[in-house]
């Protein structure tokens, strides 16, 4: 048309190949990701703590056999901290505190990676599924959602846990059937939101299946809530799966927070504040950073902001 | 029901006593009732209502967009193409092969039509990819039958999944997987083209939220026209866009139309556009066709009283100031009407007789049909209880 001015005028350019596009819409959300200072403060600390938790052989003498397992000097029982070889002093039954807190910070990432990639697909296929089917489908699985969120989700995993016997493994898996269906309920909410777009008509216009239409049209638009809930997930697990060791639902002398916290507490009264504190401290951190990521995630992702960008 | 018509030769499309009805708190809405049109090849034919008269619907329902439940296909037929297809009954592979090749939509807002998530060029890819995969592998220069044939026709479809593309993008295919990407481009870029998108092989990878109303709009018409379909459906295409947009993008469609000869169906509640681009109108009321005929004809001697009402609702540079007449009352509640003319309520010549039974579209003059007593009375009503127009000679 020749009353459009060209804006490249010469020859075109020659089109961008299809990875360059998709590195272009990544950048853009990083750029936009990190000019949130908290977001940013955040993820240098889940970087640092994931560090910490991929290094821990490196960091410390790992215990043998199980290194998960804390060792005990019963020759350094309520060593304050400062102490040579025990930089933030042992418990009352000789357990280092850094040594917990390095390989708590493992066991933390496995326990939430584990939890929230177990919940996310879990709850994003029930999700799918029923918002994306609707009809009878979608009030069975709503009504089981139902009965799942009725239940005080500490509690329900605590009863779980418990039956289960004291064990790390049975909190990773009364967490996992306990925080899937906030996932299938976020899922279906935003399918069926998205589903009403002209383009999801307008695939079907084009002829493609149910199924197309699903993985192109639906899914890649109604996944990012579940990112943003996965992320902020990933803080809270270790919160609830801190409690439940806490109580004394994991193996005792694991080398996890909360564990720690509760060989502390004991301590406490008698000034003996470092047990307790530390591995509290770490908890909190955690949760904080993956909380501001998780924040920082939701302004970039959520569609009203980015129609304002 | 009414057995479907004889079509004539060059008719594309044959619409029989459509019936969609909606289920509702109060009982069924009759959404649209009986509406009986033909779509002749390459005319454009207008469907002018106010919201709610079941214009979209009828329209949506040749591709059977309407969602069901709540919606419920209550009867009648859309008889399509050379091969007479009911669109209504057809089994869903049978219809998916015709969406989008034969027959497409151009939808009222871009904005919304548009998936955000893909470029340009996936958005028009997936068109090729579902109905041209011979085009495709033809453009890149690969004959029909070679033994690697299906890894490569999965790439052309856009199938292929992860250890595919892998074996893809390795010497033996590597070539004629990268022909097969250029093959796409170049019919992608052609497809823009099409519409006078300036600089398509840029646009092609920009998101939908880079773009402006006027060029998604393009971009979606490029779509809907990439495989050259028989019909086209057009649902207010031009209602979210500028005026100045609007001018351009319908100059566009009535060009690309009679280039290539595609019949298209005009959804607009929007007469002076309607007199533009149409060749034939029907103006619908309630889930009713009212009147229908030659545009020219039904704009310039309008007989049903409702189109007289919007002809007189419209602005144009004729009128002088205070002239504009709006029509009195609202659409009627269509939660299971009784049988009466639908518009009697808000008629002036209402009559009794009008209240008592329905009017059916018959013909007035050549190709022009009106539904109306004041034309065509029943046989055994009174004299007192029809109703009277200055402009009806009885």
């Amino acid at each position: 048309m020749a009353d459009i001015p060209r804006r490249v005028p010469v020859a075109a350019p020659l089109a961008e190949s299809a990875w360059r596009v998709r590195a272009r819409r990544w950048r853009e959300l990083l750029t936009a990701t990190l000019a949130n200072p908290t977001t940013v403060i955040g993820l240098v600390l889940i970087i640092g703590m994931l560090a910490v938790a991929l290094f821990a052989p490196l960091l410390t003498e790992p215990n043998t056999p199980d290194p998960y397992q804390m060792p005990r000097d019963w020759g350094a029982l309520n060593e304050p901290p400062g102490t040579p070889g025990h930089l933030l002093g042992t418990t009352n039954t000789g357990g280092d505190v850094l040594y917990g807190i390095i390989w708590g910070a493992r066991t933390s990432l496995r326990l939430s990676l584990i939890v929230v990639s177990i919940t996310a697909v879990v709850g994003v296929a029930v999700g799918s599924l029923a918002g994306f089917s609707g009809g009878r489908i979608d009030e069975i699985l709503m009504r089981i959602v139902d009965v799942f969120l009725s239940i005080p989700e500490l509690i329900f995993a605590l009863a779980i846990a418990a039956v289960l016997g004291p064990s790390f493994r049975n909190i990773i898996l009364a967490l996992a059937v306990v925080f899937w269906v906030k996932y299938a309920r976020i899922m279906r909410a935003q399918i069926i939101h998205i589903k009403k777009n002209d383009y999801v008509d307008a695939a079907r216009v084009i002829g493609d299946s149910g199924w197309r239409i699903y993985a192109t049209d639906v899914l890649p638009n109604s996944i990012t809530p579940v990112i943003v809930q996965a992320t902020l997930d990933m803080g809270h697990i270790v919160l609830v799966g801190a409690t439940l060791s806490f109580i004394g639902l994991a193996e005792a002398g694991l080398a996890e927070w909360g564990v720690l916290v509760s060989e502390g507490q004991a301590g406490i009264s008698a000034g003996r504040w470092w047990a307790s504190t530390f591995p509290g401290l770490m908890v909190f951190l955690w949760a904080l950073a993956f909380n501001l990521v998780g924040d920082g995630l939701r302004d970039v992702l959520d569609p009203r902001t980015e129609s304002a960008r | 029901m009414t057995p479907p018509r004889a079509p004539a030769a060059d008719v594309i499309a044959t619409v029989t006593d459509l019936r969609v009805h909606f289920r509702a708190k109060g009982g069924t809405v009759h959404a649209v009732d009986g509406v009986s049109f033909d779509i002749r090849d390459g005319e454009t034919l207008g469907l002018v209502g106010e919201t709610g008269c079941g214009k979209s619907v009828t329209a949506r329902s040749f591709l059977r967009l309407v969602p069901m439940p709540p919606g419920i296909a209550a009867g009648g037929s859309i008889m399509f193409g050379p091969e007479r297809v009911d669109l209504t009954t057809a089994d869903d592979r049978t219809l998916r092969r015709i969406r989008g090749d034969r027959i497409a939509m151009i939808f009222q807002d871009p904005a919304k039509a548009l998936n955000p998530a893909l470029t340009v060029r996936d958005q028009i890819a997936e068109v090729f990819s579902e109905h041209r995969v011979p085009d495709v592998l033809a453009r890149a220069g690969i004959g029909p039958a070679t033994a690697d044939g299906w890894l490569l026709r999965r790439r052309a479809a856009r199938r292929a999944r992860l250890p595919e593309r892998f074996a893809l993008a390795l010497p033996p295919l590597r070539s004629r997987s990268a022909a097969i990407d250029r093959a796409l481009d170049d019919m992608i870029a052609d497809a823009l083209a099409e519409t006078q998108i300036p600089n398509p092989r840029k646009v092609m990878d920009r998101y939908p939220h880079e773009l402006s109303g006027g060029m998604r709009q393009r971009v979606m018409i490029s779509q809907a026209l990439a495989c050259n379909p028989a019909l086209l459906i057009a649902d207010e295409p031009t209602t979210a866009l500028d005026v100045t947009v609007q001018a351009r993008i319908i100059e566009l469609i009535r060009d690309l139309q009679q280039r290539h000869d595609t019949a298209v169906l005009y959804i607009s509640h929007d007469l002076s556009l309607v007199r533009w681009v149409c060749d034939r109108v029907a103006v619908m009321y309630a889930g009713r066709i009212v009147e229908a005929g030659p545009t020219a004809q039904v704009l310039a001697d309008p007989q049903h009283p409702y189109t007289r009402g919007l002809l007189a609702a419209v602005p144009s540079a004729t009128h002088r100031r205070g002239e504009l007449v709006a029509i009195e009352g609202t659409v009627p509640e269509l939660i299971d009407p009784p049988p009466s003319c639908r518009f009697a309520g808000r008629c002036a010549h209402a009559a009794p007789a009008c209240r008592r039974r329905d009017p059916i579209l018959a013909p007035v003059a050549d190709g022009h049909e009106v539904a109306c007593f004041l034309h065509h009375p029943p046989d055994d009503a009174d004299a007192d209880d029809l109703p009277t127009a200055d402009w009806v000679a009885r």
